[in-house]
């Protein structure tokens, strides 16, 4: 592959594309400094102008001049009376004077005043520092208005900050040709698959630009204190109040975490190991809280039982009650998280052979012994990992604590407040790193430890037989209770409904169809940002996720543990803690990305591809090699393979990694916060504002909104494809 | 589909995958060489794991030989991706476009190539004529039977009209009735179009009814390259004599060698042997070996060993015999047995050869 030949002709096109880019570079830097310096010149020209006539004002004219010239300064030199060609200096402060009077006697200065004494201008090439930035001299004469009579000669000490901006941003766009031409070359050069190297290539400038980089400034900068490394951040991130915020976050996850689990298994129980009935509509049920919107389970639960509840106000008349706190939060969290629960112990109900319950029925245990000698044993690496699933989601919650946490403080509002109230990036970005310690940790221990002490027996056959584990009364009692749940999940959905056409919720019940009117009009402009946000994203991350699924299950090269690795960080990375990352890393040269579309975009793909790619891989992990060889060897090249080959047989992840994308980023709230900007806006975001005016009405109309596009989404999805079980699958992160 | 047909040569061809995690390195393909004429149908037969596939998947490029070269009709390909060069491949699994229904899957080469839409249905109706599948083109390839599969997989390889034709291990998941009528029907295909064709798999008799050559393969090396009759009554090697049909062997000491045959001793008594592999020569150790068909059994003392009669195979056409002697368990294969004196299981009998069918070869077990 490396024949000497073929590197000396890389190297002398490098050298070449070197030569032209430099010549570029050199040739554009010149002429952006001849017009940054007609520029300046222009400003200084029409500075000069302005100077007063009458010598008494020179003082404050001088002290004008700081401002309109940042960080520069200028001096008056007045014709002495016994000689006109000796100048008595002016300046507002002693810097500024001390430096004139160190250069007054050189060559250029001598040159400038000779100009000026011509009324000529003179912009000297020479740098000087003043306070540290570096500044160029330039003289202007000052003339009485007939032009007849030289008043005085301004010399300005003007910085060149501006333009030394500009020339770091073409200097980074020739660098940055230069390494696009490189790799580009290189790899079509050495590369035996092109198209699999500048995947890896494309993928790796991904996750290093768009995850490695933003995660690491967000370290850095938590070591910075004032633009200097200090543990300063730290020290104050790690004071009491903090560690009782993290603490909080851990003790709310445990709380949620085991709720849920429970509630999970108790649906997953009854739908997979009993005789109940309408099942499908059970399990739809209990998958729906995955889907719905943040903000909304919370809005409801305070239209039901907040400050002014219809439950506990206006039904029960009670008047100590508060829903805000941590009673209240893992109440709304195991409504919403349960889901994640259930879908996972369903998948080990459903996988755990029904042969092994039989067997020990047949071997006279009764019922409740199998259970406890059989069922809940083999299920007991599924409830673990469901719980530490459910810990993970809780901890990195946002908007559910952002509404209810009342006195109640948890690591992630704590980070928002920080870097939103107090202004202190930082900070932010310290706490919310401190919250990653606890998620990768649960997702670790998920992902290495319990998910390989799965019994889920592979047999390819769906498991159609059903073993009645229950005794008639305990499965009645067993159902009422998910029926019961059931109810009140809906009950929930309709609370959020009759919001919509309900006056003033707490006060006046009366109907009105106005919110409706007002939300959609005042919503509109995010609505259409959101959806065409997601939309943005949606096929791009579908395709990236199948790209990369194809590379890693197909492909060797060097680094590809790292960069899966890399690839699938986000998914244990708190939004949080993402979003502040992202402000941190993409507000300056070269990816000045905040307040732009893209940031928000990226944030998203970032966010869901891990989900996909596990889809993808699992689908990919189906196909027999040989049917990509057979087509390779057909005379289709690596690109062909995937588009006719590749993309159609994984379809079903395709599709359904897309749709998650986009429920997710439509549903999007933790991180989108930090990135959104008045053109970008969120109709989450507008969602909370309005929660947070007591607009419930408004906020009502939107969530709704969003459930019905987030529902059409789904429909769709589940259209194209027959079977959803890839989704079911990737849903439960 | 007239086309010129091309060569294929092997260069000193060797493959090593590298050592995964402490492992030691895998030598997989050890400076192989070999030509496959234009028009011939080579088989690579060997034990599992010796090489075959790997050096099948060099030649089609799913892999690049570590050192070597390979070259189709004279041009160098060893670095070309699979899609560049001008073979197409039978693989053992199929590899049948399950999203496409068998007209497509077998049109797929030819859309590929951008020909044009009316030669494409009039040449996957030609090929799926020649492979007798023209009733079942708009089926999806799931709901055929592992030998219409088969066919389907030969008709898209077929129809892009290769320089060389590729198959692995082709037959071994159909069941031998379908195995059988499959080899007879491949060959005459492969010998109307006059493809070259490179044939793998590590059934003997496969190899054996279908190859113009066979290579020998074992451990990465190719061990004897030869035709069929060739490899199978002149094999080199112990192992190649024992692996491509059943063989008895009898040590023996060389006298001398003489041109193509040798004298040797055996049990005292000197035998004039019929041929002799290059390798023999006196004072090195050897074994005589001797095939089935040139084994008789005699009464006792009067042939070579002496020995039991165990167990009697009747075969229909021929009846094998195991007697159990001091050389082991020697199979006789006795033809035409209707109306021979067959000796009944349990009888004393012994054992003599043929000279003339017998041939010399070095000891050692490879
Ligand atoms: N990708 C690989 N990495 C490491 N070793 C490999 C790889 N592919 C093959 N090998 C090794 O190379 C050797 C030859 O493999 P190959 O597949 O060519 O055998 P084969 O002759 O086709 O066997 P079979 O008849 O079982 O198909 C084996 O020892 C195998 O383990
Ligand atoms: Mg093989």
């Amino acid at each position: 592959m490396f024949t000497k030949d073929k590197l000396i002709k890389f190297f002398l096109a490098l050298a070449v594309f070197a030569a032209v880019d430099g010549w570029i570079f050199t040739t554009m830097q010149s002429s952006v400094r001849a017009s940054a310096a007609t520029v300046r010149k222009n400003a200084l020209v029409l500075l000069a102008k302005s100077a007063p006539s009458d010598p008494g004002l020179l003082e404050d004219w001088l002290s004008t001049v700081g401002t309109s010239l940042p960080g520069g300064a200028a001096v008056y030199l007045t014709p002495s009376i016994d000689d006109p060609e000796v100048y008595v200096p002016l300046a507002s402060n002693e810097t500024v004077l001390k430096l004139w009077l160190d250069v007054a006697a050189t060559e250029d200065a001598k040159k400038g005043l000779e100009s000026a004494y011509y009324f000529e201008d003179y912009a000297s090439a020479i740098k000087a520092q003043l306070n540290g930035t570096p500044v160029r001299l330039f003289y202007a004469p000052i003339t009485d208005d007939a032009q007849a009579e030289l008043l005085g000669i301004a010399v300005f000490m003007a910085p060149e900050t501006a333009d030394a901006n500009v020339e770091r941003l073409l200097l980074g766009f020739a660098l940055g040709a230069f390494v696009l031409f490189a790799s580009l070359s290189g790899v079509s050069r050495f590369v035996r698959d092109p198209v699999v190297g500048f995947s890896v290539l494309v993928l790796s400038a991904l996750a290093i630009v768009f995850i490695i980089f933003p995660l690491a400034e967000a370290f850095r900068l938590s070591f910075l204190f004032e633009g200097k490394p200090s543990l300063t951040v730290w020290a104050e991130s790690l004071s009491g109040a903090h560690l009782q915020a993290l603490w909080g976050s851990i003790r709310l996850g445990i709380w949620t975490a085991s709720t849920s689990t429970i509630v999970g298994f108790l649906f997953a129980f009854v739908i997979y190991r009993t005789s109940a009935r309408s099942k499908k509509f059970l399990s739809a049920i209990a998958q729906l809280p995955v889907i719905s919107p943040p903000f909304s389970l919370t809005l409801s639960i305070i239209l039901l039982a907040g400050n002014n509840g219809l439950i506990t106000r206006q039904l029960l008349g009670m008047q100590n009650f508060s829903i805000y706190g941590l009673g209240g939060l893992v109440f709304v969290q195991t409504i919403g998280m349960f889901p994640i629960a259930f879908l996972t112990l369903a998948g080990v109900l459903q996988g755990l052979d029904a042969t092994l319950e039989e067997a020990a029925l047949d071997l006279n245990a009764g019922r409740w012994q199998v259970f406890r000698t059989v069922t809940l044993p083999l299920a007991v690496p599924g409830l673990l990992s469901a719980w530490l699933l459910v810990f993970t989601n809780s901890l990195a919650d946002f908007a559910n604590p952002l509404l209810l946490a009342g006195n109640y403080r948890v690591l992630s509002v704590e980070a928002y407040i920080q870097v939103t109230g107090r202004n202190d990036l930082g900070g932010g970005a310290a706490l919310s790193l401190l919250l990653l310690l606890p998620t990768l940790t649960a997702f670790f221990i998920q992902r290495n430890w319990v998910s390989k002490r799965s019994f889920i027996t592979v047999t390819g056959k769906p498991n159609l037989k059903l073993v009645e584990l229950a005794a008639p009364a305990v499965r009645m009692t067993l159902t009422a209770a998910v029926w019961f749940i059931v109810a009140f999940v809906l009950s929930l959905y309709g609370t959020i409904l009759a919001g919509c056409f309900v006056k003033n919720w707490g006060i006046d019940y009366s109907f009105t169809l106005s919110n409706i009117g007002e939300a959609l009009s005042r919503g509109k402009e995010a609505i259409r940002s959101t959806l065409s946000l997601a939309a943005m994203a949606t096929p791009v991350a579908g395709l990236i996720a199948m790209a990369s699924a194809m590379i890693f299950v197909r492909k060797t090269f060097a680094g590809k543990r790292v960069l899966e690795a890399v690839m699938m960080m986000p998914f244990a990375v708190p939004g949080t803690l993402l979003g502040i990352a992202y402000i941190l890393a993409f507000n300056k040269a070269p990816f000045l990305l905040v307040g732009t579309g893209a940031i928000i975009v990226i944030s998203y793909i970032v966010r869901e591809l891990p989900v996909g790619i596990e889809g993808g891989v699992a689908s990919l992990r189906q196909i027999d090699p040989s049917i990509e060889e057979a087509a390779r060897d057909l005379g289709a090249d690596e690109g062909l393979v995937f588009r006719t080959i590749v993309l159609p047989l994984v379809r079903p992840a395709f599709i359904s990694s897309m749709s998650y994308t986009f429920v997710r980023s439509m549903t999007a709230v933790s991180a989108v916060i930090f990135l959104i900007s008045a053109r970008w806006y969120h109709m989450t975001v507008l969602i909370y504002n309005f929660s947070e005016n007591l607009r419930f009405g408004l906020a009502s109309v939107l969530a709704t909104t969003l459930i019905i596009i987030v529902m059409a989404a789904f429909g769709i999805m589940r259209l194209l494809v027959r079977d959803t079980g890839a989704f079911d699958k990737t849903i439960s992160r | 589909m007239a086309k010129e047909p091309v060569a294929v040569t092997i260069d000193r061809v060797t493959r090593i995958y590298k050592n995964v995690k402490g492992r030691a390195d895998v030598v997989a393909v050890d400076d192989a060489s070999f030509v496959v004429k234009p028009g011939e149908l080579v088989t690579l037969l060997g034990p599992s794991g010796c090489g075959k596939t790997t050096t099948l998947r060099m030649i089609a490029g799913f892999d690049l030989p570590t050192k070597g070269t390979i070259r189709i009709g004279g041009e160098d390909v060893s670095s070309l991706p699979p899609n560049k060069r001008d073979t197409a491949t039978v693989f053992q699994s199929y590899g049948l476009f399950p999203h496409m229904n068998v007209a497509e899957n077998v049109g797929y080469g030819l859309r590929i190539r951008k020909v044009a839409r009316a030669e494409i249905d009039e040449r996957v109706k030609r090929a799926l004529a020649l492979t007798g599948l023209a009733d079942y083109a708009e089926r999806s390839p799931g709901r055929l039977s592992g030998g219409q599969q088969q066919r389907v997989a030969l008709s898209r390889s077929l129809v892009v009209e290769p320089g060389v034709l590729l198959l692995d291990e082709p037959l071994s998941n159909l069941d031998a009735l379908l195995r059988e009528q499959m080899r007879v029907e491949i060959r005459r295909i492969q010998k109307s179009l006059g493809i070259t064709a490179i044939y793998v798999t590590h059934d003997r008799v496969e190899a054996m009814s279908l190859s113009d050559r066979v290579i020998v393969m074992k451990d990465g090396r190719i061990r004897q390259i030869g035709s069929p009759s060739g490899i199978y009554e002149r094999p080199d090697t112990v192992f190649v004599a024992g692996f491509v049909g059943k063989v008895a062997f009898f040590p023996v000491e060389v006298a001398s060698t003489d041109g193509e045959t040798c004298a040797c001793t055996l049990r005292g008594k000197t035998v004039q042997a019929g041929s002799r592999a290059p390798d023999v020569a006196r004072g090195k150790p050897a074994v005589l070996m001797a095939r089935p068909e040139s084994l008789r059994i005699g009464a006792p003392d009067e042939g070579v060993v002496d020995g039991t009669v165990r167990q009697n195979v009747y075969l229909g056409s021929s009846i094998e015999s195991f007697v159990e002697t001091e050389y082991g368990e020697l199979l006789v294969q006795i033809d035409d047995p209707a109306g021979k004196r067959i000796a009944a299981e349990g009888d004393r009998v012994s054992v003599s050869f043929n000279e003339a069918q017998v041939r010399v070869l070095p000891a050692s077990a490879e």
